[in-house]
Formats: structure tokens, C-alpha cells, sequence
């Protein structure tokens, strides 16, 4: 027995003496980095306080900082509006000038003036191993500077673009702060929360690769900057969709599309629990689980489809019918984009059979055209089988942030792999 | 001597006439006259009409209010009447008449007078409002998600049907209250036989736009065949319930039509929004066998999809500039 509390108590020690250091080394990274780390915030011009905030860290002596793109946003849309600033741990305040975005990764990288040479932090070489401790630093709701020990786990595996699975919490406001190991090199950049201790980072190599690029060549207007990047990412993304291996999946009696890459993730359901239901419904939707930030209520590079299967159960046809063209209604993209983004919908319908293919559908094809970036759309296709008396389906996708010819290409491929079995 | 004198409201509608045979004609309240008017602002001996063998002369007999020409303007003592002349007596209007007074000529029985007839016919008026309760049952029906029954019908059908009837019965209660005939069971008939249509033309509408694609504008062309079909309707409940000329009748009907139609359009566009997030597009679906048109291919579909682009795009660079 005594032997037994003894190995408890050498336990308990080693995990204190453990945290110690922990905490130790937190302080010591901490105290190190604090005169290259700022609250970046963005200033709206007219009351002169503070409308966002986040953070943000030196990346090189002359004064470059990096932060996110959504931390600088809205002053990236209304240059007027606002003006940045930063704050430092001194408590000085001075503007900063936007250089260079990555709307796709979401960063953005501001220049503050300098005379001196000034310390800052360096960029990791290497990628961090599963496991291995970080630190993510940041100003959560502005309370002041804090370091959060986590854990690096690996890579997102369902994102198109890389995301670092970091396990700690995020907090808005830390948005745009490093993530450094021990060595205190960045490994990542704070971005977003999925609640409860996950968080996920921008991997450093992006962050590189934009700093590199704004060496060479610093872009000249942020807005052309962004529509390349845009359209650089749909094209990308639409053409490994294309490109990857479309299944055929039976959903009842219909023949749908399922495209084999890890970051569409499907989900499904059905009605057959509720036993007076007039008809018989099943659903599979689909979806990239990631969007591109544009401003606070405007995200685009969205894909969803979903597929809506329908056979009644004893009712005539047409009350069949009618109970199916409700189901067929509003649709809408969950892209809620206003008046100063986009155009309105102009939509198209026609009834289409597809050569080779035994189905007979109702299509509705809808679009809108960006104001800022005029090479890109908002597409929704809807389509509605016509040719069955007592059997439905509606297959349906909506895309975001998209060019003509990719659009077309990929509405092309959807509507000729719907068929009945 | 033959005179007539009619009593007419201040609407010029007739409510009394008086043929009389005599060279000498008193008017007034009193009973000994050969015209009594029952207007308590008429003296006894208020007004008196005499033939002089070429004229009829008209002349008040010093009445409390007087007697004036119907413009108020001209008082009335020793006056030649011309035919068709009104003079204003107390709060009344009389008009005197000679029998040579040219009239209108004859209105030739309309072929409408037919129809009207058969829509009046207890047998139809019945089928015709049945007709129309069965329709909006099943609509009912349709729309209803759940399982029904026949009873949970009953009340809405009756419902609607009640409100559908409101529009005959008050113009019939309009044309009686004008002093025209109230025609209630015409005005029922003609009314619901016309809602009837209208379903119809519903039907029709739907069939359109489902075998239609959107690059031809028939559906917005359809749009008229209720507005026309709509006219009819206010056309033919003026003719059945009120006296007018054609060209009034149809400047009436027209104008209801307006009214209706352009009141509705006027809701709509206020109520729209300046922007929507949402599509709007046609979802029209009916079952296979209300296909009648072959359907195109995805080639043609893109080709039709590809020009909305360009659309957009004009859209997008129009509002930019505000």
C-alpha cells in the first residue's frame, strides 16, 4: 500500500514538474516575442474608434507584418472607411499600409515604418511532426496579449486547401497571430475555431510563399490581386473535380454522381419514420466543407449538390406532382451576398433529356455576376424529372465564386451522370 | 292637347310619368291638382301649364320657393316650354315632354340575350357553381401535404364558394339599388360560368410554361387571357345589370379591369423588394402526360445557360455606377 502511494505521489510530481516547464517555456517564447507581436485593428475613420481587431506578427526587419486577410477585410472593400493600426506591447499606436492579400489562405500582409532594424519572428523550415507542442499567441477579444500551449495534428484531411489541425483554443481576436514551436519559428497562422479546444491554423509555407511573391514582385492593386487569386482557386478546384473519378451511386431507383475526393463530404437522410408521409422521400447532400472569406456576409468558392429522390405511396399522379413542384421551390445558395456584391439571378429553364441517358428532366439554370470580380458567378442548376408518373428526382447544385467555362463544363458533366437504373 | 310631364330624379331617372289631355294643367301638392307631387317644399298651387293654341306656357302661382329652369338660374314666371325642357320645384325635378319628342331607336335584341338566358337556367346556375366547388375542392386537395378527408373539404369549398358569390350579388344589389332590375340568379350564372373559364385558362397557362423552355415569351403573352377574360366579366355584369350605352359599358368594364389588374400589379411592385438574394425561376411541373413538345438536349440547354452569363455580367457593371 505504501508502495502504492508513493508511485502515485512520484506521478503526480513528474506531471507537475512537467506542466512547469511547460509553462516555463510559454513565458520565456512569450517574453522573447512580445516586441514583434500586435494587435492589428482596423480603425473606422469617421468616429476614430475601433471597429475589428485581431493580430497580427513581424515577419521581417523592416517591418513587414502578417496577419489574416478577414482581419483587414473591410478595409481591403472600403479603403476609405477605414484605416489600419496597430498596436504594440508598449502601447503605441501608429497606421499601417495594406502590401499584399492571399484571400484563398486567408492572409494578408501590412507594413509599419521603420528607421531601425527590428527583431522578428522567423519562418520555420520544416513542418511540425504530429504530436510535437506549439504555441499559438494572440490577443483574444482584446484582452491583452496571451500564449496558448496546443498540439499539432497534422493536416486537415477533408480541406482543399491546407489547414493545420491544431489542438488548443482559438479565440477570435487571436485571428492572424503565429503559432510557433519550441524554437520559436512559425509553423502556422491562427484562423478559425471549431469550438472546443480545435482549432486550425494557416501552414507556414503559404505565409512563405506570400512573402516571397510580395518580395519579387509587390502587387500593384489588391483587387486585381484577389480576382486572380479567385479565379486561379475555382479553376483549380472545378478542374480536380473534373478530373477525379465521377461513381455512379444508386440512390433508389435513380442513378446519381459521386465524386471521389476527400473534401466533399456527404451526408443523408430520409422520411421513412414518419408513417403518414404521402410519399417517400430520401436525400443525399453533398458539400466542400470550406469557403473563401470575402467580407463578413459575402463567402464564396462554395460547392453543394444534393440529390432528392420521391416515389409515392398510394396518391394519384397529380396530387404527386403537385406536392413534388412545392419541393422543387426556393431554392437558394447559402452564399448570402448582398446588393453591393452581386447582380441579381437570371435563370433559364427547359426540358432536357440527355443523349444516352433514360431520364427526362425539368433544368432551371440560374446565375449572377460579381461586381468587384466581373469573370465570376454565383451558379445554382435545379433539375426535376418529368418523365415518371409516380417517381421523382431532384438533383440540384449550387457553386459560388465561379468562371463561364468551368461553370458550364461542370454543369455539362453533372446533368449527363443523372439517370434512372 | 297632348302634354307629358315626367317626374325624374335629380339622376334624370324616371320615376314617374303623366300623360294628360287638357289645355290647362295645374301642379302642386295640393289634391285638387291634375299632377300631385308629394315634395313637401312644393306649395298647393305651385306651377301651371297653359296651351295658347301655339305654345305651352309655363307659370309659377307665387309658390313659397319658387320654380327655376334646371340650372337654378332662370326663374320661371310667364316661360315657353320646349319639349324635353326640366324645371326644378322644391327639391324636385319635373321634365315636360310633347308627344312628337324624337326617341332613340330601337335596341336589337343582343345574341348575348341567349347565353344570358341558358347561364340564368336554374339547371346551369347549379352546374356551374358545382363545377366551381368541385375545382376548388381538389385544388384543396392538392395542396393539402397530409392525408384528407371528404368533411375536412366541406367548409373551405363552401367558404370559397360563399366568397366567390359576393362579387354577382353585389352587383346585382348595386343594380338594384340604381333602380334597375337586380337579375341575381343572370348575375350568378354568368359570374361562376366566368370563374369556371378562368380555372380553365389556368390549366392552359400551366400546360404552357411546362412544355415551354424560357426563351419563348408565351407564358408573359398568356398573361393577357385573364385580364381579357376578366374584362368579359365586368363587361357582362354591366350589360345584365344596368342600362348604358355600349360605349359606356365598355369604358366601365375596362375601367374595373384597370382597377383590378392594375391595383394588383401596383401591390407587387411596391412589395418588391430593391434586391434579391434569390433566384426566381419557373417550377412549373405537371405529369407526363401534359408533355406535349420534345425535349431538348444538354447541348442546346448549355448553349441557352451560356447566354445568361453575359447577362449577369451586364447586370453586375450596370448597378456598380449607382
Amino acid at each position: 500500500m505504501k508502495g502504492f502511494i508513493t508511485l502515485i505521489l512520484v506521478l503526480i510530481s513528474s506531471l507537475f514538474s512537467s506542466l512547469s516547464f511547460s509553462l516555463e517555456q510559454a513565458e520565456e517564447i512569450f517574453k522573447q516575442l512580445a516586441p514583434s507581436l500586435y494587435q492589428i485593428r482596423l480603425i473606422d475613420k469617421s468616429s476614430g474608434e475601433k471597429s475589428s481587431i485581431g493580430s497580427g506578427f513581424q515577419i521581417s526587419s523592416d517591418g513587414i507584418i502578417a496577419t489574416n486577410y478577414h482581419v483587414i477585410s473591410a478595409f481591403a472593400r472600403h479603403p476609405k472607411k477605414y484605416r489600419i493600426e496597430y498596436l504594440d506591447y508598449q502601447g503605441n499606436k501608429e497606421e499601417l499600409t495594406l502590401q499584399s492579400v492571399d484571400v484563398i489562405n486567408d492572409l494578408a500582409l501590412v507594413k509599419r515604418i521603420t528607421d531601425v532594424e527590428m527583431p522578428f519572428f522567423k519562418l520555420a523550415e520544416k513542418v511540425p511532426i504530429k504530436g510535437q507542442e506549439l504555441f499559438s499567441l494572440g490577443n483574444p477579444h482584446d484582452l491583452g496579449m496571451i500564449v496558448v500551449p496546443g498540439t499539432y495534428n497534422g493536416l486537415k484531411k477533408e480541406s482543399f486547401n491546407d489547414r493545420i489541425h491544431f489542438t488548443g483554443s482559438v479565440n477570435s481576436g487571436m485571428s492572424g497571430g503565429p503559432v510557433v514551436n519550441v524554437e520559436s519559428e512559425v509553423v502556422g497562422v491562427n484562423v478559425a475555431t471549431s469550438g472546443n479546444q480545435i482549432g486550425f491554423l494557416v501552414p507556414h509555407d503559404k505565409l512563405v510563399h506570400l512573402y516571397q511573391s510580395f518580395l519579387l514582385a509587390p502587387p500593384t492593386n489588391i483587387e486585381q490581386q484577389m480576382s486572380e487569386q479567385l479565379s486561379q482557386n475555382q479553376y483549380k478546384l472545378i478542374n480536380t473535380l473534373l478530373n477525379s473519378q465521377w461513381k455512379s451511386k444508386v440512390l433508389e431507383n435513380a442513378i446519381i454522381p459521386a465524386i471521389d475526393v476527400p473534401f466533399i463530404r456527404c451526408w443523408g437522410d430520409s422520411n421513412t419514420d414518419k408513417s403518414d408521409a404521402l410519399f417517400f422521400a430520401t436525400v443525399a447532400s453533398c458539400s466542400l466543407d470550406e469557403n473563401t472569406y470575402l467580407s463578413s456576409n459575402f463567402f464564396t468558392g462554395t460547392i453543394e449538390m444534393e440529390f432528392r429522390y420521391m416515389q409515392a405511396k398510394g396518391l394519384s399522379a397529380n396530387k404527386f406532382y403537385h406536392l413534388y413542384e412545392q419541393q422543387i421551390q426556393g431554392a437558394a445558395p447559402n452564399n448570402k451576398a448582398a446588393k453591393e456584391d452581386v447582380s441579381e439571378y437570371q435563370c433559364h429553364h427547359d426540358t432536357v433529356m440527355p443523349t444516352n441517358q433514360t431520364i427526362t428532366n425539368k433544368s432551371i439554370f440560374c446565375t449572377r455576376g460579381y461586381k468587384k470580380f466581373p469573370q465570376l458567378f454565383d451558379i445554382l442548376y435545379l433539375s426535376a424529372s418529368i418523365d415518371k408518373k409516380k417517381q421523382a428526382l431532384v438533383s440540384h447544385f449550387t457553386i459560388s465564386g465561379i468562371e463561364q467555362s468551368t461553370a458550364l463544363a461542370f454543369t455539362r458533366k453533372f446533368m449527363e451522370s443523372i439517370a434512372w437504373k | 292637347m297632348e302634354i307629358i310631364i315626367e317626374e325624374i330624379s335629380r339622376g334624370h331617372k324616371l320615376i314617374c310619368r303623366h300623360k294628360l289631355n287638357k289645355s290647362s294643367i295645374h301642379i302642386g301638392r295640393g289634391y285638387q291638382n291634375d299632377v300631385i307631387l308629394p315634395d313637401p317644399h312644393i306649395s298647393p298651387k305651385h306651377l301651371s301649364l297653359a296651351f295658347n293654341g301655339e305654345h305651352w306656357l309655363i307659370e309659377d302661382k307665387n309658390s313659397l320657393n319658387g320654380s327655376y329652369s334646371e340650372d337654378g338660374k332662370t326663374t320661371i314666371e310667364q316661360h315657353i316650354v320646349n319639349s324635353g325642357d326640366t324645371f326644378s320645384i322644391g327639391k324636385s325635378l319635373i321634365r315636360i315632354i310633347y308627344t312628337d319628342h324624337p326617341i332613340e331607336e330601337t335596341v336589337r335584341l343582343s345574341t348575348f340575350e341567349n347565353l344570358i338566358n341558358i347561364m340564368r337556367h336554374p339547371a346551369v346556375l347549379a352546374f356551374s357553381i358545382l363545377l366551381f366547388a368541385i375545382v376548388s375542392g381538389y385544388i384543396f386537395y392538392l395542396n393539402k401535404p397530409t392525408e384528407t378527408t371528404f368533411t375536412q373539404f366541406l367548409l373551405p369549398v363552401i367558404g370559397v364558394s360563399l366568397m366567390f358569390a359576393t362579387w354577382p350579388t353585389s352587383v346585382a344589389l348595386v343594380s338594384h339599388l340604381t333602380k334597375h332590375e337586380a337579375r341575381v340568379l343572370t348575375q350568378l350564372g354568368m359570374s361562376f360560368a366566368f370563374f369556371n373559364l378562368l380555372w380553365i385558362s389556368d390549366i392552359f397557362n400551366s400546360i404552357i410554361k411546362f412544355n415551354f423552355s424560357s426563351n419563348w415569351p408565351i407564358s408573359d403573352l398568356y398573361a393577357l387571357v385573364p385580364i381579357g377574360l376578366a374584362f368579359c366579366l365586368f363587361w357582362l355584369n354591366g350589360y345584365i345589370g344596368f342600362h348604358m350605352t355600349a360605349r359606356r359599358r365598355i369604358i366601365v368594364a375596362a375601367g374595373m379591369t384597370l382597377l383590378f389588374f392594375g391595383g394588383n400589379y401596383l401591390v407587387k411592385i411596391t412589395n418588391k423588394p430593391e434586391f434579391s438574394a434569390r433566384p426566381h425561376y419557373d417550377t412549373t411541373i405537371m405529369t407526363p402526360e401534359f408533355m406535349f413538345l420534345p425535349s431538348s438536349n444538354v447541348d442546346k440547354f448549355i448553349l441557352d445557360s451560356e447566354k445568361l452569363f453575359t447577362k449577369a455580367q451586364k447586370e453586375a457593371a450596370k448597378k456598380k455606377g449607382k
